[in-house]
């Protein structure tokens, strides 16, 4: 399956402005402030993370300070402020993953592959973010999301190796759902 | 579709939905359906699906190709119901990609496969495969709110409209005013589903006393904890159960206003939920002047962005205001003051589902499921290596050991079980000889449990448990808000005691800190997920306490989890 690559443009802000005049018309003063973290979530979908440029622009659109947007960008996890890695790893770390060795996991990725406090690897080809809830397909437990749309199930130590390889050479990732019974 | 705009309109489509459904079911075609939802597309029922419209194509098979939401059965997904002209319709665990053509294959030959499959929809046995209802799993669930999970296309109002859909809400609309409704949620004793298991009815009345106005009802859909999924299950399976839930619950409050929180990392729940509120205000079921009767309401969705805080009721209404998710001091409570400052009623997604259900059957039926004091029905999500994991609906007061051995088909071979955690991260764990407590609000609670939002963690001899309460604390210590010193110090303080302990630097004295620390942060922490973030840690040091002396004393791991040996590599 061919992944998604986060591209490395300068931030085109034309297709959020649409989504904003489109999708984003509060009535009123108080519904744009219910709308601020919704307009985030669009910034963040287009461009993997949320640049200044675009935070401006929604604080601009909703008649919001930049602080406001700020500190909700820095409030929630799923936000990020810096750009992404290549890749994206939403790794499960709720109770059946910890129990099943989503640990490990995380061990790996900091020892080995330099993932600094926001969950970046040392070499930029893979942000991840450690889930601190449930996934809720524990029986693949330990269990992560590959770029929004592929699930990576079981996963040991060394599957997670090798697929952070096959991301560097820009090989397909299959998805494993644990098989048949 | 026109907007309906009386209730002579409504009825009308309701039967004409009603015979278009049924035609659907006994008409000469195959109909066959996949459940489609987070948890089965992680397993690849999309590929399934589109695998299943290629080789019907092939094989010019008149066939109707439905999706479907969740059933509760995750442990068998990729599932598929295939209903034959002269079958009833027989559901398929493990339908992986590779397994459709043979499948297709076989029942055009006959072959029914019957090693896959789950049961047939039917009350008598067909052709050697038994009742759904009797599988094991389903057995001892009493299902309500799943009644049409896995039946009904969650993205299809029609669907829901057939089967029984917005009946209640229209027959409280038309046939009882706004206390009525009330009594009838008081009569049931629906408690609160989220967890604190305060009475909905209750709330709703006080709401309802307080004069000002504009009041919102706000649905609390934020699902933060390590270990449930029920709403978010509830949401891709049935959004429409929870929205007439809410439209009743602005009813009941007068209001034109509703709010619906969803976490936005749920992010297909998010999506079919903001279509069933689309289809509704095609339908007239929602905006102004509801089928010609008066009442208006609007619904808004809004999410948050991962905080686990956002479940406590005011953060999440400071998050819907666009504020950080942070609690406040209480009083005044959220019915009172709540949503901008106003008279707010919030309760959790599967109470608001609850619902319908009591308006159609009356509060007294609802009253006579479950126990006395814990009414009705529980989602109940598990995780662990037991056999069947998923979602299941059961009635209050079945004994935690048959939910464990029965329901969710007890432990994986090779695993002994050791303990379940209860409550999520907000109370402790159960060991093996007091399985046999009623799963209800007051009987976990009485042992140090929680029945919380049902979600618990069934863990075996490989789990130590002070590196699991180490877990489970600093889950908290990570979520916590930042707002008050005794959670936002405290937590981190807890998981530095465990962390020495996990290390080999572990002190006799440390296990009184534990007490004392843990104290405090229950004692002085603002909102009510602070005061319960050492519970985990207290229930595990009660349950299994020569574990932890085992740590101090002798250096020992029995699961061989903690890193004792390393100990010189710690400062």
């Amino acid at each position: 399956m061919e992944l998604p690559v986060v591209p490395r443009r300068p931030i085109d802000l034309d297709p959020l402005q649409r989504i904003l005049e489109e999708r984003y018309r509060p009535q009123d003063h108080q519904e744009a402030q219910e709308l601020i973290v919704g307009a985030c979530q669009e910034a963040q979908h287009l461009y993997g993370w949320v640049p200044p440029q675009a935070a401006h622009l929604i604080a601009e659109h909703l008649g919001v300070t930049i602080n406001r947007v700020y500190g909700l960008l820095t409030f929630y996890a799923d936000f990020r402020t810096q750009p992404p890695g290549r890749h994206y790893l939403w790794l499960c770390y709720g109770a059946a993953c910890y129990v099943a060795g989503a640990q490990r996991l995380i061990e790996v990725l900091r020892d080995e592959y330099g993932m600094d406090e926001k969950g970046d690897l040392a070499d930029g080809i893979l942000s991840v973010n450690v889930f601190n809830g449930c996934l809720g397909v524990c029986d693949l437990a330990p269990v992560g999301q590959l770029d929004h749309q592929t699930y990576v199930g079981h996963l040991t130590a060394e599957e997670l190796r090798a697929l952070i390889e096959r991301l560097r050479r820009n090989d397909g990732v299959e998805g494993s759902h644990g098989g048949s019974h | 579709m026109g907007v309906l705009t009386d209730r002579r309109a409504f009825e009308s489509y309701v039967t004409a939905a009603r015979s278009r459904w049924e035609r659907l079911w006994s008409g000469d075609q195959w109909v066959i359906s996949v459940g489609i939802s987070e948890c089965s597309i992680a397993k690849g029922a999309l590929e399934t699906y589109r695998h299943l419209e290629l080789v019907l194509a092939a094989g010019h098979i008149r066939a109707v190709l439905r999706r479907v939401g969740c059933a509760g059965w995750c442990f068998a997904e990729p599932f598929v119901e295939v209903k034959m002209p002269d079958s009833p319709p027989i559901v398929y665990g493990w339908v992986t990609t590779e397994r459709v053509p043979e499948l297709i294959d076989g029942l055009r030959r006959g072959d029914l496969h019957a090693d896959w499959a789950l049961g047939v929809r039917s009350v008598e046995p067909w052709r050697g495969i038994p009742p759904l209802g009797e599988h094991p799993f389903l057995r001892h669930q009493h299902r309500i709110l799943l009644e049409h999970a896995g039946v009904i296309d969650p993205e299809s109002i029609e669907d829901y409209i057939a089967v029984g859909g917005y009946g209640a809400f229209v027959k409280a609309l038309f046939e009882m005013t706004p206390e009525e409704v009330v009594e009838e949620v008081k009569a049931s004793n629906l408690r609160g589903r989220g967890g604190a298991g305060f009475p909905a009815g209750i709330k709703w009345e006080s709401g309802r006393r307080t004069p000002a106005r504009p009041k919102y009802v706000v649905v609390n859909s934020h699902e933060g904890e390590p270990n449930v999924f029920k709403d978010r299950r509830l949401l891709e399976t049935n959004p429409h159960l929870v929205l007439e839930g809410l439209l009743i619950g602005c009813y009941a409050l007068e209001t034109p206003y509703g709010y619906n929180f969803i976490g936005g990392e749920h992010a297909l729940a998010l999506r079919r939920f903001q279509r069933a509120v689309e289809q509704a205000y095609e339908f007239g079921l929602l905006g102004d002047n509801i089928l010609g009767s008066g009442f208006s309401c609007h619904v808004r969705v809004r999410t948050g962005g991962g905080a686990y805080i956002c479940g406590e009721g005011s953060a999440l209404m400071y998050a819907i205001m666009g504020q950080r998710g942070q609690p406040r001091t209480k009083p005044p409570r959220s019915v009172e003051e709540g949503l901008w400052r106003r008279p707010t009623v919030l309760n959790n997604t599967e109470t608001f589902a609850s619902v319908p259900a009591i308006i159609r059957n009356g509060g007294a039926w609802y009253a006579s499921l479950g126990t006395k004091e814990s009414t009705g029905t529980k989602l109940i999500t598990m995780q662990g290596p037991v056999r069947y994991l998923g979602v299941a609906e059961i009635e209050m007061g079945l004994p935690m050991r048959q939910l464990i051995f029965d329901v969710f088909g007890g432990m994986r071979p090779g695993y002994r079980f050791k303990g379940i955690q209860t409550g999520g991260v907000s109370a402790g764990p159960l060991r093996e000889e007091e399985l046999d407590v009623p799963v209800d609000f007051d009987s976990l609670t009485s042992l140090g449990g929680m029945l919380g939002s049902g979600g618990f963690v069934v863990f075996d001899d490989s789990v130590c448990a002070v590196d699991f309460a180490r877990y489970l604390v600093a889950f908290s210590r990570y979520e916590s808000c930042g707002k008050c010193t005794p959670c936002r110090l405290g937590t981190p303080a807890l998981v530095e005691i465990l962390d020495r302990i996990r290390y080999g630097f572990g002190r006799p004295e440390d296990l009184e800190i534990i007490q004392y620390a843990s104290k405090h942060i229950i004692e002085l922490s603002l909102c009510g997920l602070g005061q319960v973030a050492p519970m985990p840690l207290l229930g595990m040091l009660e349950r299994f306490r020569d574990e932890f002396v085992e740590h101090i004393t002798e250096r020992r791991c029995r699961a061989g989890v903690c890193p004792l040996e390393s100990a010189v590599a710690v400062r």
